[in-house]
């Protein structure tokens, strides 16, 4: 059923482009999404996002620009050099580092409280599944009081349960935003 | 039903439609406004200084369809309005004008061939590209960003369109104002337009430009240290150069009598306006001791200079020489205790002979185009141009339109080969003599330049200089080194003994304005060594032949050199206001 309703809207806005910004701090996993997404290939052990990654994913029609920019402290005041034009903010989270969550948090509100992301569908991954002392995406969900800030109709969002290792939760995520956003 | 009806809502005038800025923009344009408004005016400028973003392009975008509106009032607004834009905004402006999009749309009311009268539409922009073409494209920190208005500059030329001559004035507005700025100052500025150009080549997200932003992105988040390195850097250099007018003020002020001089009244106002911002940056950089200990000697020294300038002013001579003043420039070397300065003067003067090629040709964008070669250039481009096509999408513009990927390399008129290029191609020439010159892009070259004129400054108030004036040098033939609109440089060549000859460099104003603050750096390879007198003044009246000349010796150069003797020159001087730098290499004849 699900899936017929997507392959319906497939059809009616035809093939789309989307530019998809992911942010989040440094070590949730972008980069290994992006790439798992991409080339479905894991990349471990890589080196830290200096700068940021751009690359084309399709899925079912919908061509998604993906802009994947670095986490570091000292990145995060450029990130809003890349909010113009955006359609949807991919917010990724390392679920098992329970001491970041909270400066995780605060850097999710301060994208979306940008006049620019207002309106933008966002879709929070809560990344690394594959942990045992991760979070699961409705604990992570209630903690970061989306439903109690992001005022109804306004926003659109989700959070989904990801794993860049098997690529769990990718796809799915991938498919809501194409399903949710205008 | 009708189309007229009250509802619950309250009677209220329709909302007009668009951003804040579309409605400062049209408010700025309308056609009730007797002529243009400078008020409204800045007030769009202001409103693009604070929201930067996305504000600089939607507002060239707007104006621009706005100058190809029908109704020619709204299009004289709204170049006026660019015009403010481009002067208040900077280079997020200048970074939006100068896209070819954006210039083939400003010229998209031209046709093939000029009109034999151009419109007045047409003329205001003809003036505004030739505004942009003599300021921003040379002067700008960030010009090999404006390539693109090089280009249109040049195939308008080529089409047979004339531009109106600017008045010197007018110009004056664009070109880098000389102040000193405080580190903070110079950081935000840096900053603002790092931030403008990202989102540029963000938005347009081709691979090339991807890989600058990436590139770009990393010096804006991870050295941002090196900024304000290069700040403070740009103080240093700036704090020289304000050294070295307040030591020829001094000059002046003990030797010329005439208060009323040009080149005094220019010194002293330099002098003074930079006065409040010394105690900004004593403020900003209370750390740095050695800093703050020489602002605020240099400052008491401003304050006897300007004191004295007053007292002869009105009268009090006798008091005004009791005010005596050391020379300030050359404290800066004991200061410093290191050397630094030295060493740099040193460097500079041996440049080593490795180079194998001439630098003048190399660096410089003056390589020696032909007329064939332009033509054929010309002739590429014009392969490329959609004459028929009509214009439809935004950027093909009209029947006159840039086209093709990258911008055309410029074409620079200077006629020799040793042509002097200006500022920033003359510091390439320089930091090529040594390594250690200090790093600075946007003042170029100033400390060294400093450093060295200390010494030809240095015999200024010895009496004796003066005879290097009168000295005859009519029977050697004169070498014409360089020839620009207003300097003529000679050197006259004397074999004084084997290994040794003599260098008499004669400079005129071959202009119609008077040259001040005139120095003149001259070096050599390492194998070599040159002495130097001073130079016999630093202001050049206009008109005049040999207005200054100078006097120096090359030693070790024997008769039989396997290679003939190059020499780096770089003069330094103001003319109307603007500080002019022309540089080159020479070679001499062998004597």
């Amino acid at each position: 059923m699900g899936s017929s309703i997507s392959r319906a809207l497939g059809k009616v806005f035809g093939s789309r482009e989307m530019k998809i910004l992911m942010l989040g701090l440094d070590n949730a996993g972008k980069t290994s999404i992006l790439y798992k997404l991409k080339l479905n290939k894991v990349k471990t052990h890589e080196a830290p996002t200096v700068g940021f990654n751009v690359e084309t994913v399709s899925y079912k029609k919908v061509k998604f620009n993906m802009w994947d920019v670095g986490g570091q402290e000292r990145l995060r005041p450029l990130w809003r050099h890349y909010y113009p034009a955006t359609n949807a903010l991919i917010f990724v989270i390392d679920s098992s580092d329970r001491s970041r969550l909270n400066e995780a948090k605060e850097e999710l509100y301060n994208i979306i409280g940008e006049k620019e992301m207002q309106n933008v569908t966002l879709l929070v991954l809560a990344n690394k599944q594959d942990l045992k002392t991760a979070m699961k995406p409705q604990e992570l969900s209630k903690y970061l009081e989306l439903d109690k800030n992001i005022k109804k109709n306004r926003q659109l969002w989700c959070c989904v349960g990801s794993n860049a290792l098997t690529g769990q939760g990718l796809v799915e995520g991938l498919s809501w935003i194409a399903n949710n956003t205008k | 039903m009708s189309g007229i009806m009250l509802t619950d809502e309250p009677v209220r005038r329709p909302r007009p439609l668009g951003s804040p800025l579309l409605r400062k923009i049209q408010r700025a344009c309308r056609l009730s406004l007797p002529e243009p408004d400078l008020g409204l005016n800045l007030d769009v400028a202001d409103y693009i200084n604070d929201k930067q973003g996305a504000a600089p392009r939607e507002a060239a975008l707007t104006i621009v369809r706005l100058i190809n509106s029908k109704d020619i009032h709204t299009a004289i607004f709204a170049l006026s309005l660019l015009d403010v834009l481009v002067k208040n905004c900077g280079y997020p402006i200048h970074l939006q004008i100068s896209r070819k999009e954006f210039l083939n749309e400003l010229v998209r009311s031209f046709p093939e061939r000029p009109l034999p009268r151009p419109t007045k539409v047409q003329k205001l922009i003809l003036t505004a590209i030739e505004e942009w073409y003599q300021t921003i494209c040379k002067h700008s920190a960030y010009k090999e960003d404006m390539g693109y208005i090089r280009d249109m500059h040049r195939l308008l030329k080529y089409k047979g369109y004339s531009f109106p001559h600017i008045k010197e004035e007018d110009l004056a507005v664009l070109r880098p104002s000389e102040h000193l700025k405080t580190s903070s100052e110079i950081q935000k500025e840096q900053e603002i337009a790092q931030a403008a150009k990202l989102e540029e080549l963000i938005r347009r997200g081709r691979p090339e430009d991807l890989k600058e932003a990436n590139k770009l992105m990393k010096v804006m988040a991870g050295f941002k240290e090196d900024n304000a390195i290069q700040a403070k850097q740009s103080i240093s250099d700036e704090l020289s150069k304000l050294k070295r007018k307040a030591d020829l003020f001094n000059e002046m002020l003990t030797s010329n009598p005439d208060l009323n001089d040009d080149a005094l009244v220019e010194l002293y106002s330099a002098l003074k306006v930079s006065q409040p911002k010394f105690q900004k940056i004593i403020e900003e950089e209370q750390d740095d001791d050695q800093l703050v200990q020489d602002l605020l000697g240099f400052n008491d020294t401003v304050n006897q200079l300007l004191e004295k300038y007053n007292l002869l002013k009105t009268g009090h001579s006798s008091e005004a020489n009791q005010i005596t003043v050391s020379h300030i420039s050359s404290s800066i070397k004991t200061n410093e205790g290191t050397g630094g300065a030295l060493a740099n003067e040193l460097n500079l003067i041996d440049f080593d002979d490795e180079t194998p090629h001439s630098e003048a040709t190399d660096n410089a964008p003056t390589h020696n185009i032909n007329g064939g070669n332009d033509i054929d250039d010309l002739l590429g481009d014009l392969g490329n141009l959609n004459f028929n096509q009509p214009a439809q999408d935004f950027g093909l513009g009209g029947s006159i339109s840039l086209t093709g990927p990258s911008p055309v390399s410029p074409i620079v008129s200077t006629p020799s080969v040793t042509a002097p290029t200006n500022t920033s191609s003359a510091f390439d020439l320089l930091s090529d003599i040594s390594s250690t010159v200090p790093q600075s892009n946007n003042k170029p070259a100033t400390t060294t330049n400093n450093s060295n004129s200390l010494d030809l400054l240095g015999g200024f108030d010895s009496p004796s200089s003066n005879n290097n004036l009168s000295r005859p040098a009519t029977t050697t033939p004169r070498l014409l080194v360089h020839e620009s609109t207003h300097l003529k440089i000679e050197f006259a060549l004397t074999r004084q003994s084997p290994n040794s000859i003599e260098i008499h460099s004669y400079f005129s104003n071959i202009g119609p304005s008077p040259i001040a603050e005139f120095t003149f750096l001259i070096a050599v390879p390492k194998t070599v060594q040159l002495r130097l007198n001073p130079q016999s003044g630093s202001f050049l009246p206009a008109e005049t032949a040999d207005a200054v000349s100078q006097l120096g010796f090359i030693d070790n150069v024997t008769t039989n050199m396997a290679k003939p003797l190059k020499v780096k020159w770089k003069c330094d001087y103001t003319v109307n206001g603007t500080n002019v730098e022309e540089t080159a290499v020479t070679v001499l004849p062998s004597i």
